[in-house]
């Protein structure tokens, strides 16, 4: 047999032991909260449905931008959930949170002005801002009145961050001076506030992440300029945010500075794991579904059976996210693995469709199945790069698996 | 699972590397040393109650003994019998063969069963016709069937068989395991009327067994890769430093968390009952057979050319991966199985999804 033969299952205490301490998590318990809150939100929506206040749309959370739908949600207590009181918000577990927004994504509603506030930017100013920012923001972010934008990436700065170039110096004042760009900021022309990683310090080849910071910016500041850059389907959502000698006062540093690499790093459990990363295209699925209903074509029920099983699995590994969230963990490199496995499946769900029904994809089409096809379509390269491209998800989760 | 089950584990693994690697041949069919060692230890009636005659313990216990042995690639019936057949007799309220001798399940739909007075009273039967893709013929010693009820019932019969003398065909999957058929002519069975819910919940529950074991190989032929990318030196380093092959290993990785989550959460709804339980299962023995595409390539594929010989141990699970996920119902007959039940519910579409598991 010689010495490659090693008894089947021999193996399994020091590789198999060696993951679980990295990427896998334990099973969600089951929340009879968010099962009930998460049934509020389905009558919610039914009847703004019915009121014909919104439309469902594929990718609403990138493109969906209703103010005055985000405050019917920040009234209802479904921004913020997680966050204490004394904030605005409302000391909800994150698998209630879970329920809500997965339920605002199935149904396609418009969320995207407060998405990013909520999701992200929130939890950072919780954990690392000031008490005066706190006091100021959160309870108008949790009150749907307050939309945040991030800007990390910059013209020659896409996946490899440490490499940002926008520069913020101390002015005679204490105050920063800001100059630079950031691209890829959605929805930057609905927001007040961004958080921008920014050099506050030059850079160190021998330690490319320090010197960075993050700055909390009120967008109406002079000296700000924001372009906007149009996606495939001419929906304006990224935009260009120029900072030219832009003066933000010195209380607004996010944090500590040099501290930006790592309070980024910390945001990216909340930003890489939620439903938004397996949802994006559902309500192409949703119209597959009731396709399917009423052809009853064998092969679509099967592909129909066959996307549901991938979604299903999906939820269950975010679940585990959340309930991670729940017990204080950070669980960075299997929110990378979900984000991975969730947007490819994102895409892939127009190729599995595309099979088994014959329409052609036109946003102009009369049949409402032809336009979520091509609204998945057309957004569809954006579901594996932002927020990290898959290849640097798949290097972070090869990282768990203790290959670098 | 939880941390509950470590014991058990830790007794099946202490068992396993007492027993030389099983290379499946047509005159080995199983790992009877094994097999016997397991019974000793009264492993094979985990999860059986102690008044049928089993050892006890929770379903928890049983798929963790069965996940074990199927990462090990055990040549043994374990999964048939305490995931299967043992509980569909202890549902049906049959009497339990011994766990000693060897059960198996099958669906076999080309049997008639008819009722027999022969003074022993109700729930007696005798069998006829031919039971194909029987997981461990000619090892199991008695077969729990699962066969048409009588015309104009749309319910199913439940029958226990003693088989251990009859001959059966040489039949393997594509792992050497036993797949055989068995005639049963005039044989006498115990056994007990289904609904057709019932039914279907049996044939869901094989599912969710091969799912099982499934997401354990899967799991086991990911740390196999791994290791195996960090210790064997191309060009001077570890095949795991290459990028390529990092993408590679985490797309494996994606995978397998993939089927792991989705398996435990149906051996959950299993656990407690869940009236969705046909289609968490479908959809657990679905995604787990998906994966099989993915991982077992991508095992074959860093491992090269050794990997693809019976000198290495891969291919004892990815052969098995290969033939578990057409088993115990092919993939897309479960793939419109839960495709049809999601979209057959009073819900809509999202609700009935968020409800299976």
């Amino acid at each position: 047999m010689g010495a490659l033969y090693n008894r089947a299952g021999n193996h399994h205490n020091d590789v198999g032991s060696h993951m679980s301490n990295s990427l896998t998590l334990a099973p969600a318990p089951r929340s009879d909260a968010a099962e009930q809150v998460r049934a509020e939100v389905r009558e919610f929506l039914a009847a703004e449905l019915a009121a014909g206040s919104f439309e469902t749309h594929v990718d609403t959370w990138l493109g969906g931008v209703d103010p005055a739908f985000s405050k019917k949600l920040g009234e209802r207590g479904w921004l913020g959930m997680t966050w204490p009181k004394e904030y605005g918000g409302h000391e909800r577990s994150a698998m209630e949170r879970y329920a809500v927004t997965e339920e605002l994504l199935s149904a396609g509603a418009p969320v995207a002005a407060h998405w990013i506030a909520d999701r992200q930017s929130g939890p950072n100013l919780l954990k690392f801002g000031t008490e005066k920012q706190r006091r100021e923001i959160l309870p108008r972010i949790a009150a749907g009145e307050c939309f945040f934008v991030i800007g990390m990436s910059e013209p020659d700065s896409g996946s490899d961050l440490a490499s940002i170039r926008t520069r913020a110096a101390r002015n005679g004042d204490g105050d920063w001076v800001v100059n630079g760009a950031k691209v890829w900021t959605s929805n930057a022309h609905h927001s007040h506030y961004g958080i921008f990683l920014v050099r506050t310090s030059p850079s160190d080849s021998a330690n490319r992440h320090a010197g960075m910071s993050q700055l909390l910016v009120d967008l109406s500041l002079p000296g700000i300029t924001i372009n906007p850059i149009r996606i495939l389907d001419g929906g304006h959502h990224f935009n260009e945010v120029v900072f030219d000698d832009v003066v933000v006062p010195g209380d607004m540093l996010l944090g500590e500075e040099g501290n930006g690499w790592h309070q980024v790093t910390a945001e990216l459990a909340f930003e890489r794991s939620g439903p938004e990363r397996f949802l994006s295209t559902y309500p192409l699925v949703a119209e597959f579904a009731r396709r399917v209903g009423d052809s009853g074509d064998p092969a679509a029920v099967a592909t129909l059976g066959r996307i549901s099983a991938r979604l299903l699995a999906l939820r269950q590994m975010s679940l585990r996210i959340a309930a991670a969230l729940d017990r204080g963990e950070l669980p960075n490199i299997p929110a990378a693995l979900v984000k991975d496995v969730g947007t490819t499946f994102e895409a892939d769900v127009i190729e599995e469709i595309r099979k088994v029904v014959d329409v052609t994809p036109s946003l102009d089409s009369p049949d409402p199945l032809g336009r979520a096809l091509a609204e998945a379509q057309l957004h569809a390269p954006g579901y594996t790069l932002r927020g990290g491209t898959n290849e640097i998800l798949r290097g972070i989760v090869a990282r768990g698996l203790g290959l670098r | 699972m939880a941390s509950d089950q470590d014991l058990v584990v830790e007794t099946v693994r202490d068992i396993l590397t007492g027993f030389e690697p099983f290379v499946l041949t047509p005159e080995r069919r199983w790992d009877e040393g094994l097999w016997s060692a397991l019974a000793e230890a009264g492993l094979t009636g985990v999860g059986l109650p102690e008044e049928a005659g089993g050892s006890g313990g929770e379903l928890a216990d049983a798929v963790a003994i069965v996940r074990t042995l199927a990462a090990g690639a055990a040549a043994v019936p374990v999964a048939e019998q305490l995931l299967v057949a043992g509980p569909a007799l202890v549902a049906a309220d049959l009497d339990l063969p011994s766990p000693e001798e060897p059960m198996t399940f099958a669906v076999a739909d080309a049997v008639t069963v008819h009722p027999v007075d022969n003074g022993d009273g109700p729930g007696r039967f005798t069998v006829n016709g031919t039971v194909t893709d029987l997981a461990w013929a000619g090892v199991a010693s008695h077969v729990v069937l699962l066969a048409p009820a009588s015309a104009g019932s749309d319910g199913a019969l439940l029958a226990l068989v003693h088989v251990a003398d009859l001959e059966a065909t040489d039949a393997f999957n594509l792992a050497g395991e036993p797949r055989g058929s068995l005639v049963l002519d005039q044989v006498a069975a115990t056994g007990a009327l289904l609904s057709a819910a019932q039914a279907q919940e049996l044939r869901a529950r094989f599912a969710l067994a091969r799912a099982v074991q499934l997401a354990a190989a899967l799991e086991q032929v990911l740390a196999w890769t791994v290791q195996y990318a960090g210790e064997r030196q191309q060009f001077g380093r570890p095949l795991g430093k290459f990028q390529a092959i990092q993408m590679e290993l985490a797309e494996m990785a994606g995978e397998v968390t993939a089927v792991t989550a989705l398996t435990d959460a149906a051996v959950q709804a299993l656990d407690r009952g869940s009236a969705d339980v046909v289609l968490a299962a479908a959809a657990a023995k679905v995604r787990a057979g998906a994966a099989v595409e993915v991982v077992a390539r991508l095992a074959h594929q860093v491992h090269g050319a050794i990997g693809f010989t019976q000198e290495h141990k891969l291919h004892h699970l990815t052969r098995r991966l290969w033939s578990w996920r057409d088993e115990a119902g092919s993939d897309l007959a479960w793939s419109r199985v839960l495709g049809a039940g999601l979209l057959a519910g009073p819900d809509d579409f999202w609700p009935a999804l968020t409800r299976v598991v």
